[in-house]
């Protein structure tokens, strides 16, 4: 029997504001990870799964037990199944949790979103039996939970999600740097972060990563304020991160905004792109489909 | 510049409002968290200043597209001809100095300073500069033509004295206005010097003089709280019939000082020799009274003088003069019928009090005589059958040198014998007894020429009426042609007539003068009715004991014709001229005192004193005056006061409110692009 979220596809996905006011982190990646899940079914990725094995022609030298005997009796020919250990991979969340993270023009502030999305990815890689690890970061390490499929990994990742407070600075290089030196297997690395710093100091650290083999994708958490600045009446902004005070006559720099804003995303998805690195940028007013479906597609590539 | 609607200048407050708008909407800016001032603060400083210099250009666009909508209709004008001839400070300048010599001026060292300040002016006139001087007092005299000759200025200056007139400054600024008429071409001024009495301005000759192409300025010379007391005016019962003076003479005196209340001396004095002294305290800013009476007069006229001791600076109202006549009654006769207590009512009328006027005899008709008539100034013929030929023949005559006569015509006149009579003015008719001939009890008389110098008492009060008295009976008379009909019965019949002017001096009343045709003699009304019919038949007017400088004094004539002349209180005579039977001249005092009126043989005195509204030193700001006195544009345009030329001078000094549309305009079309320009950016 399928679910009422299922029979009715414009609720498929879940409204943020919605997932905000349900406390339990897992239950809400659940809602949202098995909502996507099912509606999968329909959609144009379908025949991945995790219980998927590939079968490859027998080779000389593959061990017999490994040939699957009912093919061969259907077709006289020699395939040989492949396991599904072989596809497991690690999944690593990096997620920003400077003072920028913060805001919220509305109801839901970009760090509540990037929390449902962190947990949606875990516990989504976690139920597909892929190692699934946690970073917190803003100027410094914060907190490290190292990619593992151990039993309470998930919830030890979620608790930890829930448990975080952002008031600091952004600062990508460092943490970035450290993670290089001390990441030794691959795996798929996602970063979800606002990207308030100099694409140069984001760029070097994540290409460093890249170079090493990892796929990564960066999860461009913006407020729609943000990105469309529509504020009308003459102001004093207030930067979260450094408490700088700024009077501001929207009037005047909305224009000049969007085009540094603009310019900047830009800029990062090309370089990111050229590093064959997946950039997403999500909107908090819209739901969480988009980051799934960018993951899912990076998570296919690496298979 | 000026301005002809200038209080849509108001509107310019306008401006204010986007300007208080922004400063409070700065003050109230409200304090935004956001994500990060990274990106705006990577904004170019220099694209925001451009922005922000776009939009103070904009709004200093705006408020002076406001401002000059404001400008411009508030209507500005040039008020200095655009000519260089008129602004340029080099131009020959045409000044007239107006100055006060008015009464006033004698405060103190107040003409010196005028003087000092007049010479001053004088000093600072540049060769090529022409000067005229007018002095002004109640009347205004052109003292200098215009003129550069500096010596013959400070000549004419040097000779001024002050008058004794009041102040007019009507009549000064119109000889000014003439006078600088005469500068045509230069830079024309107007210097005014005066103490600026408030009381020389009348507020209703509100038309405007000076042109607007003068230039004005006025010297103060007023002192700040003047310290003066004064006598306001004295009034005085100018004629005695007795040797003691029993009329009242009473001196107002008046304490201009608005501070503190002052003692004053005041004292009356007759040919110089002291008759009466008060002390008086006269409250600060206001007046009070000192009676005198009692004192003996001589025959004929007295120099009278009130004085009062003060030590104000302005001593001219310090004294104040009135004269006093003291004369010989009139000689009253009574021709009566010879009945007893027939003229009991008339002689009583008449000799009621020992200060009326009149010395009363009585004669029965039988009795009198052509010489006994001619004594007399006033015959009363009451109710006589008849009159001898020779007195009736006499009366005539007596008529033409200024008799006066009343006959009363009642129960004993043969209206035969008086209608013959061919220079009675009434054709007498039947006896008319009016309960029986009217049917109703009394009549009353209800209508009179209310003009007439006899019914001027009742004029006056209310409380004597001359309707209260009933007639019961009178005789029925007919005015001839040329007489007039003074009074009527309420049923259209005369009571009193008079004859005709060519044989003036006669006056019929028609009933009789007892209680049986009439209850009359009984009323309030009977005295003063009688005694104004005797005063007008013997032509006694009584004269005014004092007049103020300046006030016409009528001379008048008596029935003969001649010659007049007035001599001034300094000796001087100056002659009136012939004067015919009964005509009036009227004289004109310059200077203050007794003045002497020659009319023929007889000489009356009359008394000038200055005008006492001179004592009140008010003063008016010189702004305000000068304000009443000039005109505006729009006034001279209205007046007509422009040529063809200066029409179009007029209508190009107010060309500007185009301008200042034209330029708002402009400003306009520029706040449109630069708008248009900020929000294609935006």
């Amino acid at each position: 029997m399928s679910t009422p979220v299922a029979e009715q596809p414009k609720n498929r996905f879940i409204d943020p504001k919605v997932l905000m006011k349900i406390q339990n982190l897992e239950l809400v990646a659940r809602s949202v990870v098995e909502g996507f899940v099912q509606g999968l079914h329909r959609s144009p990725y379908l025949g991945f799964s995790v219980d998927f094995a590939a079968y490859r022609q027998y080779m000389p030298g593959d061990e017999i037990r490994r040939i699957d005997w009912n093919v061969f009796s259907r077709s006289d020919k020699l395939y040989v199944k492949l396991y599904e250990g072989e596809t497991n991979t690690r999944v690593l969340v990096l997620l920003d949790i400077s003072g920028s993270m913060n805001y919220g023009s509305g109801d839901i502030k970009k760090i509540d979103y990037a929390r449902i999305v962190a947990a949606c990815l875990s516990y989504f890689a976690y139920h597909q039996r892929d190692g699934v690890g946690l970073l917190t970061f803003d100027s410094q390490i914060r907190s490290h939970v190292p990619p593992g499929r151990r039993r309470g990994q998930l919830l030890t990742i979620l608790s930890e999600i829930d448990r975080i407070q952002p008031s600091e600075l952004t600062e990508f290089r460092k943490p970035l740097r450290f993670l290089a030196e001390f990441l030794t297997r691959r795996g798929v690395i996602v970063l979800i972060s606002d990207l308030y710093d100099e694409p140069e100091n984001i760029l070097a650290g994540l290409k460093v990563l890249r170079s090493k083999g990892n796929d990564i994708i960066v999860f461009h958490i913006m407020d729609n304020f943000e990105l469309t600045f529509p504020f009308e009446d003459m102001a004093q902004f207030e930067d979260m991160e450094t408490k700088r005070k700024l009077h501001v006559i929207p009037e005047y720099l909305r224009n000049q905004y969007l085009v540094i804003l603009k310019d900047h995303m830009e800029r990062l998805r090309k370089e990111l792109s050229g590093s064959r690195i997946d950039y997403c940028l999500m909107d908090t007013s819209k739901p969480l489909d988009t980051g799934l479906f960018t993951y899912l597609a990076a998570r296919s590539k690496s298979i | 510049m000026s301005f002809l609607n200038p209080f849509l200048l108001f509107g310019s407050l306008a401006l204010a409002i986007p300007i208080l708008i922004h400063l409070v909407r700065r003050e109230k800016s409200e304090i935004i968290p956001f994500s990060s001032l990274m990106f705006l603060l990577k904004v170019p400083k220099r694209s925001i200043r451009q922005q922000k210099i776009k939009n103070l250009l904009l709004m200093a666009l705006r408020l002076l597209i406001l401002a000059l909508l404001v400008g411009a209709f508030a209507r500005p004008y040039l008020t200095q001809p655009a000519k260089p001839a008129g602004n340029n400070a080099s131009a020959n300048r045409g000044v007239v100095l107006m100055l006060d010599n008015s009464y006033s001026m004698r405060y103190g060292n107040n003409f010196d300073r005028l003087k000092a300040e007049a010479q001053k002016r004088i000093d600072s006139m540049r060769a090529s500069d022409r000067m005229a001087i007018i002095a002004f007092n109640e009347n205004a005299t052109l003292l200098a033509r215009p003129t550069s000759d500096k010596n013959a200025l400070k000549a004419i200056v040097d000779t001024l004295e002050p008058s004794f007139s009041g102040t007019r400054y009507y009549e000064a600024f119109t000889l000014a206005d003439r006078a600088l008429s005469e500068f045509a071409g230069d830079q024309k001024q107007l210097v005014v010097i005066s103490d600026f009495q408030r009381n020389g301005w009348n507020r209703s000759s509100r038309e405007s003089i000076i042109g607007t192409d003068v230039k004005t300025e006025t010297v103060n010379l007023a002192v700040q709280n003047p310290n003066n007391v004064g006598i306001d005016s004295v009034s005085v019962d100018q004629t005695s019939f007795t040797r003691t003076y029993t009329g009242r003479v009473i001196a107002r005196i008046h304490n201009y000082r608005k501070d503190i209340p002052v003692d004053v001396q005041v004292s009356v004095a007759l040919n110089d020799k002291e008759m009466g002294r008060k002390t008086l305290t006269v409250s600060a800013n206001s007046s009070a009274l000192a009676e005198f009476t009692g004192f003996d007069l001589q025959l004929g006229f007295s120099k009278g003088r009130v004085h009062i001791d003060s030590n104000d600076p302005l001593k001219v109202d310090d004294d104040f003069l009135f004269a006093l006549e003291r004369r010989e009654k009139l000689k009253l006769l009574i021709v009566d019928a010879g009945k007893a207590k027939q003229s009991l009512y008339l002689r009583q009328a008449y000799t009621s009090s020992p200060d009326l006027p009149f010395e009363v005899s009585v004669l029965p008709a039988s009795a009198v005589t052509p010489e006994e008539v001619t004594n007399h100034e006033v015959v009363v013929i009451n109710d006589v059958p008849r009159l001898p030929d020779k007195v009736r023949d006499r009366l005539d005559d007596l008529r033409k040198t200024g008799q006066g006569q009343l006959i009363i015509l009642g129960e004993n006149a043969e209206p035969g014998w008086w209608n013959s009579y061919a220079k009675f003015p009434v054709k007498a008719g039947p006896r008319i007894f009016v309960a029986k001939d009217r049917g109703r009890p009394s009549v009353a008389l209800t209508t009179y020429d209310r003009n007439h110098s006899i019914f001027k008492p009742f004029e006056k009060s209310t409380r004597v009426v001359l309707n209260s008295a009933q007639f019961f009976a009178y005789m029925n008379v007919e005015a001839k042609p040329g007489a007039v009909v003074l009074a009527k019965y309420e049923d259209g019949s005369p009571v009193i007539v008079e004859s005709s002017k060519e044989d003036h001096g006669m006056l019929v009343f028609n009933s009789t003068i007892d209680s049986k045709w009439n209850d009359l003699p009984l009323k309030p009304s009977f005295l003063p009715l009688f005694h104004e019919m005797v005063r007008y038949l013997s032509r006694y007017n009584e004269n005014r004991s004092w007049y103020a400088l300046d006030e016409a004094i009528p001379v008048v004539a008596g029935l003969e014709s001649v010659a007049a002349a007035v001599i001034d209180p300094k000796g001087g005579r100056q002659a009136l001229g012939q004067l015919t039977a009964g005509q009036v001249k009227f004289f004109t005092p310059t200077i203050p005192g007794f003045h002497e009126l020659r009319v023929g043989p007889d000489t009356r005195l009359v008394a000038v004193n200055p005008p006492s509204s001179e004592g009140n030193l008010d003063t008016m700001p010189p702004e305000d005056l000068l304000a009443s006195v000039q005109r505006t544009q729009g006034e001279s345009q209205q007046a007509g006061l422009f040529g063809t030329e200066e029409k179009a001078e007029y209508a190009r000094r107010q060309m500007i409110w185009w301008y200042l549309l034209f330029i708002a305009l402009l400003a306009g079309i520029a706040e449109i692009y630069i708008a248009n320009q900020s929000y294609k950016a935006s």
